[in-house]
């Protein structure tokens, strides 16, 4: 049982972790907390299941081709329900902006893919359902994958860095000459590849459905919350550790009482740490 | 001597007899107007689409042999969308304007649950398949007659079969979170219940879980030899039969004819994963063991052969739709009239009425008119044409 709880919870996990670096994203560049994250998770099962399994074409091209529609996604959402509304970040209308084009983008995914989810096609053959089961450790490896590939990039890379630098004081940079609006568009479009990323992988899973968006954002943002608000470490320890005490609840006690233990922990950790396990606590100027 | 008094009075007389002599004929002439409500659109439009197939085949070809006593039969279709606040505007519009004599639907409970205390208050005599118990209530909604099984009906022939043709005595029964889900899990229970045997594990599933193995785990562990599945989500059901092989449980599936949809068959990681998984079916939409339908429905089939399209639906919603409209149609031609009371009187006199669907017996105080008899289970996998075969155990 250790062993079925350890497999699925770590590969679901991994999906969550996945959807908070999203969120973490999209808001280290703009402040914005975007609904539209768990819709560009839907949007590469979707995606992937369109170009590799309707169109027939190589896995490698269709991975590629859902990364880069992702990335436009993320692009358009900083164009469309972003942007507009940046100067009022106080008055959160980006809820407003950021939410309608969700329930867009589901709705186009409901008319043009249907209401059914669809298989998602095997991509090395790797199947049976057990440990080594595919669907299991692709979302493993593309966690891993993507959270190497972000380090290299913010500690390595002159480009990481400018974000890094639009996070941490957006005017400060500005003021140093950094394009904060193409490197925000950047985030946008890294933040899009990387939903697309964890929708593509968990596809076996999840399977190409175009309501898994809501449940995504969902389960997207508890481990940002407990992780704390900006740590991508954060969101994946916290990630992992959701998807294997979610799977733990689902065994022990099932059904409603696996939601229900799974948010009582996630409470008591709010309670208990506020600012999240990772998270900084913010100062305040008296 | 004619008078110009005379005259003026046999003038009025004339013409006051030509007018009494025009007003039958008029009324004989009039169109039967069926009100249709349908779901046509929206994502619960799959049902209605089939049904529209075996309406327009009934009209078509009542209207082609001259209609009923001389009458053409007219439809007026309104799409619900599977919205009941639609389906409420759709009725009173068809009530109060288009001047329905009667109406064919809504087709689902949702809308039904809205729209036939409004049918019941203006006397419309109304036909519809919505499942949900209550809907049917001769008191109540003495208008209102039910021509599909209820979930009642639906319970007892998924029990009768798990206890009685299968031989099993311990049941699993789970459903999905929605509404029907809970609920029908708990109708089901009772009955498997009332007939004596142990439901060891009763539970829900969200629809959208990935893993379903710690369900059927617990399943396994409670010692279910069949489990009942009562859900519309092929994600899920399909989840269901995927673990089942990965787990290497023989065990059986019973329950809602979802299970046989053809989206399960794209979902499942092998054909065989479909097996051993039974459906509640109807007698007349079923394949014998001779591979065949009944001979009415058979022929009925031949003869549309080329005009509808049964491989993206379901036989049992066009039969049910042509059913409908003969239903209606047969009122009309046995009392000479489209007032609703006398529609009504005749349904509550229809016994053994031979319909493709099923044969209908209604009375004043019963209007499920489908007998238990006429349900059956049928083999998931095993459709052809909108059938399917019956499960084993039946003769």
């Amino acid at each position: 049982m250790i062993a079925a709880i350890l497999t699925s919870g770590l590969a679901l996990g991994a999906v969550y972790a996945l959807m908070g670096v999203v969120y973490n994203v999209m808001f280290a560049a703009s402040r914005v907390m975007s609904f539209t994250t768990g819709q560009l998770g839907m949007l590469g099962g979707v995606l992937g299941a369109a170009f590799i399994g309707v169109l027939g074409l190589p896995t490698l091209l269709g991975f590629t081709l859902t990364l880069v529609c992702c990335a436009l996604v993320g692009v358009v959402t900083e164009l469309v329900a972003v942007r507009p509304v940046l100067h009022k970040l106080e008055q959160h209308l980006y809820v407003l902006s950021t939410l309608a084009l969700a329930l867009m983008i589901q709705q186009v995914a409901a008319i043009e893919w249907g209401t059914e989810p669809r298989p998602f096609p095997h991509l090395f053959g790797i199947g049976g359902g057990g440990a080594t089961d595919e669907k299991f450790w692709l979302p493993v490896l593309a966690c891993a994958a993507t959270i190497g590939g972000l380090e290299l990039l913010f500690r390595r890379t002159l480009v990481g860095r400018a974000f890094l630098a639009i996070a941490e004081d957006n005017f400060a940079a500005r003021a140093l000459g950094l394009p904060e609006r193409n490197l925000r568009i950047a985030s946008y479009a890294l933040a899009g590849a990387i939903g697309g990323l964890a929708g593509f992988s968990s596809g076996q899973l999840l399977l190409a459905f175009f309501a898994n968006g809501a449940m995504l954002n969902f389960y997207g943002f508890v481990p940002v919350a407990l992780g704390g608000l900006g740590s991508n470490r954060g969101a994946v320890a916290s990630g992992l550790a959701l998807g294997v005490v979610q799977q733990a609840a689902n065994f022990t006690l099932g059904g409603v009482f696996a939601s229900v233990a799974v948010f009582v922990i996630f409470i008591l950790t709010l309670l208990a740490a506020p600012q999240g396990l990772f998270g900084v606590a913010q100062q305040r100027r008296v | 001597m004619i008078t110009r008094r005379t005259l003026a009075l046999g003038s009025t007389g004339l013409a006051a007899a030509s007018l009494a002599s025009v007003r039958p004929t008029l009324a004989d002439n009039e169109p039967i107007r069926i009100g249709w409500l349908a779901a046509l659109t929206g994502p619960s439009s799959a049902p209605a689409i089939g049904f529209d197939r075996g309406v327009h085949q009934a009209v078509d070809t009542i209207n082609g042999q001259g209609g009923v006593n001389g009458r053409k039969i007219e439809l007026v279709v309104r799409d619900t969308q599977g919205d009941p606040t639609k389906a409420v505007n759709a009725v009173q519009e068809m009530i109060s304007r288009a001047q329905v004599h009667a109406i064919w639907g809504p087709t689902n409970s949702g809308e039904a649950l809205a729209t036939t205390p409004i049918m019941a208050r203006f006397k419309m005599p109304d036909v519809h398949p919505c499942f949900v118990d209550s809907l049917i209530d001769p008191a109540r909604f003495p208008t209102a007659f039910r021509m599909a099984p209820s979930n009642s009906q639906i319970d007892e022939a998924v029990s009768d079969y798990g206890i009685n043709k299968l031989k099993l005595k311990k049941f699993a029964v789970i459903g999905d979170t929605t509404g029907y889900g809970t609920t029908t899990v708990n109708s089901s229970s009772a009955s498997f219940g009332k007939r004596g045997a142990e439901v060891v594990y009763k539970g829900t599933i969200d629809a959208t879980t990935p893993d379903v193995t710690p369900d059927m785990l617990r399943m396994r562990d409670a010692g279910a030899q069949a489990i009942v599945v009562w859900t519309v989500s092929t994600g899920l059901i399909s989840r269901l039969m995927n673990t089942r092989a990965n787990m290497g449980w023989d065990v059986p599936f019973l329950g809602h004819p979802a299970m046989g949809s053809g989206e399960v068959g794209k979902l499942i990681a092998k054909p065989a994963n479909w097996d051993k998984t039974y459906i509640l079916g109807f007698k007349n939409c079923s394949y014998g063991p001779d591979g065949k339908l009944p001979q009415k429905v058979q022929a009925f089939v031949d003869s549309v052969q080329g005009k509808i399209d049964f491989a993206d639906t379901t036989l049992w919603w066009v039969l049910a739709g042509v059913d409908a409209i003969d239903l209606i149609a047969g009122a009309v031609r046995e009392t000479g009239s489209t007032e609703s009371s006398k529609i009504v009187d005749y349904w509550n006199t229809l016994h053994d009425y031979p319909g493709l669907f099923a044969t209908y017996t209604f009375s004043k105080d019963q209007h499920n008119g489908m007998p238990q008899s006429d349900l059956v289970m049928s083999e998931a996998n095993s459709q052809k044409q909108g059938a399917y075969k019956l499960a084993p155990g039946y003769g």
